[in-house]
């Protein structure tokens, strides 16, 4: 909507320089106050919706979390204040361990071999080859999907004992049967789900890629620079704000994995809570013990453990990134 | 041009906005509720646990008490036992209950307590049901569920395999004669084949064999678990020596069955319901054996530690706008002889005595009334409904004692785990 009128008058503007009377519908910053004060108006009238939405179903949940986290709240019975408790609670509940130990396991595997394998496909699907535009789709596929239940359904009967898994793994010596009942190995097919849906990335990464600008490939070329080192000393250095970005968005994503481990492993997160994940445990704890008031502490717990988490990335990453135009370093 | 693009439509939308909400406003003046008549039906919804074939029958019975019942619509849904669980303790929080529901009594005081359900003395008939039936339906006193059928644990196994080895259960054979027996048959069986499952994982059966001893799993006042940790270690314990011989199936086996042992023809008994019999039994049949029911194994020959149950039972929210109703589908579902035909003993042999006389009974449903007869004189009183927390210590069970299967814990250890967890949500519902 904002569009049309802008575009219309970008020629007046241009012409212009300045505001002019005649320019009555001149580009936004140049507007009087009063129709802007109207528009504002009528721009959060059209985020009401929206604005009510996070406020009901956002904000409003998340502080009455909060204040849940300082109580003894029973999903029936309701509950006291008790302060701190919960939170002195946590550290002395052997599941606490177990919960962040799975976690920062899949946070650990997951998160650079997504992004490793978002990067390689990335690069292959920069290149300019005739049906490109194909492969950049079927790649992008899996992550359409791959959250759903019916994946992690597909996923269940993939690994169970005789499925693909073990009878291909089998030809070589494995004797592991199924990663759906061995807790040694059941976290990996959960890596491997994610792993596989490395869309989202993969597309910034592209997006990433388009911006390096060749002269820099061509230049170092020319001083005799191998693939390898153009990769290590130009794409990279270029890139890292998009792998940055990637890093700190898909950290973020895996601490809070919850639908194909709950949908495998169940609250229980079988087998051996080899498949406990911290948000697995926080929904078991408020659904089938009912103890509300801890269940939301613990949440509370991973938004600080994310936030501290994003806080140290930001600061390693002042030494890391480079953006261009600041070589001020 | 149009010097103000967006005026019109805005004066439109507003005028249509308006409109409908007068529409909707009229619309709303004129409902008083539904009329319950064939254009304007009462709805109720009604909930269930179980598998598509319980979902079949359950179905056409209701799709009978609706033509029966013109002006009462009932919305009907259903899911396995945990999913079930998980989906309502969620939903009572929000006190949005089905009207009619399928009840656990290892989930009656959840549910029971705090109004959340309807008290049913002189909602819905109770005159019919068949003896100690109604015991277990109250809570504290009061009628706050009806039972289904009733049902009490048994020895299902395979009267072929066992009979092969010369072994039989009479009343009053030991844990130890059972293991033995497990060790004898399981010895003549391929591989991926067993005689007998674990049992150690199930709190029900561990239940039995603390009454056996004159125990019992909760307090009397239902506040506090009525053993210690030596004493899990010791029930753990009971099954460890086949678990480690491999007599009985390995856990990283069991975990991805969805079928019963007994109906994928690997398995030779397991400690169990005796209304499982007849769902089992023609599987069994198909695949050229012979299901039987005999009495658990005991530690006291004059004490085998069974109590009659009920393997359900119906309940009404406290919150039902339409209680009437709600208590039309319940005696219906009880009572009706044309219902009782369409239900079987899917959910057990029937509780009330027009259930009784009218349902169908099939060699496999006889089997379970002899059983029953023939562990009469053992039954005891039922223990008192357990605490609230039952449900989510019944899953801690098992999943506790799976960390022994697969060896992440020692016994002592995850005994020691059981008792803080246990105590810690006995605890938050005091």
């Amino acid at each position: 909507m904002s569009a049309s009128p802008s575009t219309a008058a970008a020629p007046a503007a241009s012409e212009a320089g300045t505001p002019t009377a005649r320019g009555t519908r001149g580009t936004a910053k140049r507007r009087p106050p009063v129709t802007r004060r109207g528009e504002r108006l009528a721009g959060y009238t059209f985020m009401t919706p929206w604005i009510i939405g996070s406020l009901v179903f956002t904000v409003g949940p998340m502080l009455w979390s909060l204040y849940l986290s300082f109580t003894d709240y029973h999903l029936i019975l309701g509950g006291d204040f008790i302060g701190l408790a919960n939170y002195r609670a946590m550290f002395d509940d052997p599941m606490f361990a177990r919960a962040v130990k799975v976690t920062l396991l899949y946070v650990v595997l997951a998160v650079p071999l997504k992004l490793a394998a978002s990067l390689a496909v990335a690069m292959l699907l920069t290149q300019s080859r005739r049906g490109i535009g194909f492969y950049r789709a079927a790649f992008y596929m899996p992550s359409l999907i791959a959250m759903s239940v019916g994946m992690a359904l597909v996923w269940k009967a993939l690994f169970a004992t005789d499925g693909p898994q073990d009878q291909i793994m089998s030809w070589f010596g494995w004797e592991g049967g199924g990663f759906i009942g061995n807790p040694d190995v059941s976290i990996l097919m959960l890596v491997l789900l994610s792993v596989w849906t490395f869309g989202a990335p993969m597309v910034i990464f592209m997006a990433g890629l388009l911006q390096v600008p060749g002269e820099l490939h061509e230049a170092a070329q020319v001083d005799g620079a191998g693939k390898w080192h153009r990769f290590v000393h130009i794409t990279i250095p270029m890139l890292s704000p998009v792998i940055f970005f990637n890093v700190l968005m898909e950290t973020v994503h895996a601490f809070q994995m919850f639908g194909p481990a709950f949908i495998i492993g169940g609250t229980a997160g079988g087998p051996a809570w080899s498949t406990l994940f911290y948000t697995v445990r926080v929904y078991a704890l408020a659904f089938v013990d009912l103890r509300m008031g801890y269940a939301s502490a613990w949440a509370w717990m991973l938004v600080l453990a994310v936030g501290v988490v994003t806080l140290i990335m930001f600061r390693a990453a002042k030494n890391l990134v480079y953006y261009a135009g600041e070589d001020n370093k | 041009m149009i010097r103000d693009p967006y005026r019109l439509r805005r004066r439109s939308l507003l005028t249509s906005a308006s409109a409908a909400a007068v529409v909707a406003a009229a619309a709303a003046c004129g409902d008083d509720g539904p009329a319950g008549t064939a254009d304007d039906p009462i709805e109720i919804s009604f909930e269930w646990w179980g598998d598509e074939n319980r979902a079949g029958i359950t179905t056409e019975a209701v799709e009978l008490f609706q033509k029966k019942n013109e002006g009462i619509k009932v919305t009907t849904n259903f899911a396995d036992f945990p999913t079930y669980w998980e989906g309502l303790s969620g939903r009572m929080a929000s006190r949005d209950l089905p009207d009619v529901f399928q009840m656990d009594y290892s989930r009656l005081r959840q549910f029971g307590t705090g109004g959340l359900l309807l008290p049913l003395e002189g909602v819905v008939k109770t005159d019919d049901f068949r003896e100690g039936f109604l015991d277990t339906a109250k809570l504290d006193g009061q009628l706050v569920a009806v039972p289904i059928a009733g049902n009490t644990l048994g020895l299902l196994y395979r009267a072929d395999w066992f009979g092969d080895n010369g072994v039989t259960f009479e009343p009053g054979y030991t844990w130890e004669d059972y293991k033995a027996a497990v060790g004898t048959v399981g010895a003549t069986l391929g591989e991926g084949m067993w005689a007998g499952a674990d049992w150690a994982g199930q709190y029900h059966f561990m239940e039995l064999w603390l009454r056996q001893t004159g125990g019992s799993f909760y307090t009397e006042d239902g506040k506090a678990l009525n053993f210690d940790a030596a004493k899990l270690v010791e029930w753990w314990g009971t099954s460890a020596d086949l678990y480690a011989d491999g007599l009985v199936p390995p856990v990283e086996t069991t975990i991805e069955w969805t079928e019963d042992g007994l109906v994928q023809d690997v398995l030779g008994s397991e400690i169990g319901w005796d209304n499982f019999m007849p769902g089992f039994a023609p599987t069994v049949e198909a695949n050229g054996g012979t299901l039987a029911l005999a009495a658990p194994p005991t530690l006291d020959p004059a004490n085998l530690g069974l109590y009659l149950k009920p393997s359900m039972q119906l309940v009404i929210s406290g919150a039902t706008e339409q209680a009437e109703a709600a208590a039309k589908l319940v005696d219906f579902l009880l009572g009706d002889p044309e219902a009782i035909a369409i239900l079987g003993t899917n959910r057990g042999v029937p509780a009330t005595n027009t259930g009784l006389e009218t349902v169908e009974i099939d060699a496999y449903t006889q089997a379970v009334l002899d059983y029953e007869a023939s562990v009469s004189q053992y039954l005891t009183t039922p223990p008192p409904a357990p605490p609230a927390a039952t449900g989510a210590i019944e899953v801690k069970f098992g999943e506790i004692y799976q960390q022994v299967q697969y060896g992440e814990m020692t016994a002592a250890d995850a005994a020691d785990l059981f008792f803080t967890e246990a105590e810690t949500l006995l605890a938050s519902e005091q």
